[in-house]
């Protein structure tokens, strides 16, 4: 067992960090404030290759593995959780599932594009009525001659109206399961212009603010019959599966944010005096923050266990990662918050300011607790796995 | 108080602008139906200025016999000359039964007079029968027979009330306005009718009427309706809101939306229902073209009445109403519509 990163993963790191320092930071609070989406930034790291990082060189990504992406991912959430989001989504929610489901026609067809940041990808799962019981889809496909035609609408979607190619989950019929009809899941690949295919209202969030968050409206929208993604009726896996990495994602956002509060809050004690010395001379300051680091320093591990297993996982598609993507989400989430606000305590009265940007991650960690599943539904699938 | 004195049934014939009100012939339909069970007639009692033409339109509806107070001071409704009317009535002609609308002038009448009077009064009825109180024999208690039964429901429609009035006299009840049914019209029915006036002396107690403001109000708060026409973004198009406002038009409501169709720009927030529009509780929510999402239903599930237009049989709307169409809304909106202005001429 080894602790180090490898050579290529600490080079990869301080790419990662120098692009996040000098082209992102400066732009996170206008990004936070205006909750515009970043798009001069997304084009920068297009360019950079971080669009794709680990898609197979093959469909033109940077054939890396998720642990890379993932210190990727955590480099950007340090940051801007916004910047964080938008990469994480697109890899993970729509580039993975076409290239672990996709026909060799789809995949030539989309991952060139979209690991090159040409086009960005997002992933519709949630409806007003469906979201941690992502089985009560109320969006119907139906076969007409060669084209499926799509009635219903998505909620609460990352990288909404920016993206080009969206998975998309619809019912496509009822099926017999233990003696009663339940709904049979497919997954479809559908794309912006598309008629038929709208946009709803954009959410006005507490965090990420800058991360597109749509509604997407399909009436009467006619894809090809090819579009399907995976087989029929396979959608509910595939939505599963791919969120098992999605997680991961997460996790490294989450990470992120919880470890760039602790160096802003660290640099901070270091600099305020009260009581003729600096608060971090104080034992309170200096306990909480030994707290926070342990936290985030656990949280690193779990989230980078979680990527070299679904390392393994690429090169033998056997091993399953889905319990240590649960852990490492709910863990390195729920740090994040606690981290994020300790971190928002130990600035003071400064750190509710907006200037001091503390107070902007700890509105950016809480959706880390909600999204690709609630803190409640990774606590399932890692009960699951432990009373099965 | 000597009980068999009092006979009859009454119905205080409400007219506004001496023009009979609706309710006054659906009292006379409801009053004759007690009044045959009773073997006793039904008497109308008209209070106005210059009203006395009107007896025989309450003929024609079935009163046999039309008490008229005819004076001046009565030529607007105001509580104290027609509540004194109206208890000079009871005082002299002493009525078994005293029906009045539930109308906004019903609803001040009547108290006023059961007071005056000292029986009891039921507000708001929707079923009047004859029976016998208690209804199910108490030992110990005396069972009375042929008394007013009053139904009326209570708290907020959650319960429904019975009640019965059996020591005193007249036995008192306003009628919910549209629940009673008013009989087939008979031209050149005549009705015996009596000239009553105990005299007005208007004192301190009179109220100076000083403007009267009769006017449609275009902005109703959709909390305060009666009856929503709510769109979704089924309706498809702000020019499509249309066919909402015509039924809305006809059947007396108010166009509401949901969210969806605020996000689209096509109607403003204040007509929004749901978790973070308004909360509404009408007697009739329609929800038209609206696929009953749970932030939706958070706002209206507490109607009294719902009735969903949707072409999705499987959209969750259809949980919670009362009555549902599938099916095209561009079609079936307008038919509807027609089918309440047809009813609504008929009436």
């Amino acid at each position: 067992m080894d602790f180090t990163l490898s050579k290529e993963h600490e080079m990869a790191r301080s790419l990662f960090r120098e692009f996040a320092e000098k082209e992102v930071k400066p732009l996170a609070i206008e990004v936070d404030e205006t909750e515009e989406f970043p798009k001069e930034t997304v084009a920068k790291m297009a360019k950079a290759g971080f669009m794709g990082i680990p898609i197979p060189k093959e469909y033109g990504g940077q054939g890396c593995d998720v642990l890379t992406y993932a210190i990727c991912v955590e480099e950007l959430a340090k940051v801007c959780g916004t910047t964080a989001v938008i990469v994480s989504a697109h890899t993970s929610l729509c580039c993975d599932p076409i290239l672990t489901y996709g026909t060799e026609e789809q995949k030539q067809k989309y991952l060139p594009d979209l690991a090159s940041g040409k086009k960005i990808g997002a992933f519709g799962l949630t409806e007003p009525g469906a979201g941690t019981d992502a089985q009560g889809q109320q969006t119907k496909a139906v076969l007409e001659g060669d084209e499926w035609v799509l009635n219903g609408s998505k909620i609460f979607i990352t990288n909404g109206k920016e993206a080009d190619v969206y998975v998309i989950f619809a019912i496509t019929g009822m099926i017999e399961k233990r003696g009663r009809m339940t709904k049979e899941i497919s997954a479809f690949i559908v794309e912006k212009g598309t008629p038929g295919f709208t946009f709803g209202t954009k959410e006005k969030k507490m965090g990420i603010r800058g991360s597109s968050t749509y509604e997407l409206i399909f009436t009467d929208c006619r894809i090809p019959k090819e579009n399907m993604l995976g087989q029929q009726g396979k959608g509910f896996g595939i939505a599963m599966h791919t969120l098992d990495g999605g997680r991961i994602g997460i996790a490294a956002q989450a990470l992120g944010i919880g470890e760039g509060a602790l160096d802003r809050t660290i640099a901070y004690v270091q600099e305020r005096k009260q009581f003729g010395r600096a608060i971090g001379a104080f034992q309170n300051t200096q306990f909480q923050l030994a707290d926070m680091a342990t936290k985030a320093q656990a949280a690193q591990y779990m989230v980078y266990k979680a990527a070299c297993t679904k390392d393994q996982y690429t090169k033998d598609h056997k091993t399953s990662y889905n319990v240590e993507a649960a852990m490492a989400k709910l863990y390195a989430a729920e740090m994040a918050m606690e981290v994020t606000t300790k971190a928002v305590q130990l600035h003071g009265g400064y750190g509710y300011t907006r200037e001091y940007e503390v107070e902007r991650m700890m509105r950016d960690a809480k959706i880390t607790e909600i999204y690709e599943g609630t803190s409640e539904v990774q606590r399932m699938v890692i009960s699951a796995n432990l009373l099965k | 108080m000597n009980l068999e004195e009092y006979k009859g049934v009454f119905v205080f014939a409400q007219q506004v602008d001496n023009k009979v009100s609706g309710i006054a012939l659906e009292l006379i339909g409801e009053g004759k139906r007690l009044a045959e069970k009773l073997s006793t007639e039904v008497t109308a009692v008209l209070v106005g200025s210059g009203v006395k033409d009107l007896a025989d339109e309450l003929a024609a509806y079935g009163a046999d016999k039309v008490i008229v107070v005819d004076d001046p001071e009565l030529k607007e409704y105001r509580t104290e000359p027609y509540a004194h009317a109206l208890a000079s009535v009871i005082d002299k002609y002493k009525p078994e039964i005293l029906l009045v609308g539930a109308t906004a002038i019903g609803r001040d009448l009547g108290p006023r007079v059961s007071a005056r009077v000292h029986t009891g009064l039921t507000a708001d009825c929707t079923s009047l029968e004859i029976g016998d109180f208690p209804i199910n024999p108490i030992p110990g208690k005396e069972q009375k027979h042929n008394q007013l039964l009053m139904t009326r429901p209570a708290f907020g429609g959650n319960t429904i009330a019975t009640i019965a009035c059996p020591d005193f006299r007249p036995q008192m009840a306003t009628v919910r306005p549209g629940v009673m049914q008013k009989l087939e019209k008979k031209e050149g029915a005549k009705a015996v009718v009596e000239e009553f006036n105990p005299g007005f002396t208007p004192d301190s107690k009179y109220v100076e009427i000083v403007e009267i403001v009769k006017n449609i109000t275009d902005t109703v708060d959709i909390m305060d309706a009666k009856i929503l026409v709510s769109g979704g973004r089924g309706v498809g198009s702000p020019e499509n809101f249309k066919l909402l406002d015509d039924l809305a038009e006809a059947i007396g409501g108010t166009v509401s939306c949901s969210r969806a169709v605020v996000d689209a720009g096509w109607k403003s927030k204040d007509l929004q229902v749901g978790q973070t529009g308004k909360t509404v509780r009408p007697s009739v929510y329609f929800a038209i073209g609206i696929s009953g999402a749970i932030q939706h239903l958070a706002g209206m599930e507490e109607s009294d009445i719902i009735v969903a237009i949707n072409k999705d049989e499987t959209a969750p709307i259809f949980d919670v109403a009362d009555y549902g169409v599938v099916g095209d809304l561009n079609k079936i909106v307008p038919m509807l519509t027609e089918q309440i202005k047809a009813a609504v001429a008929n009436k």
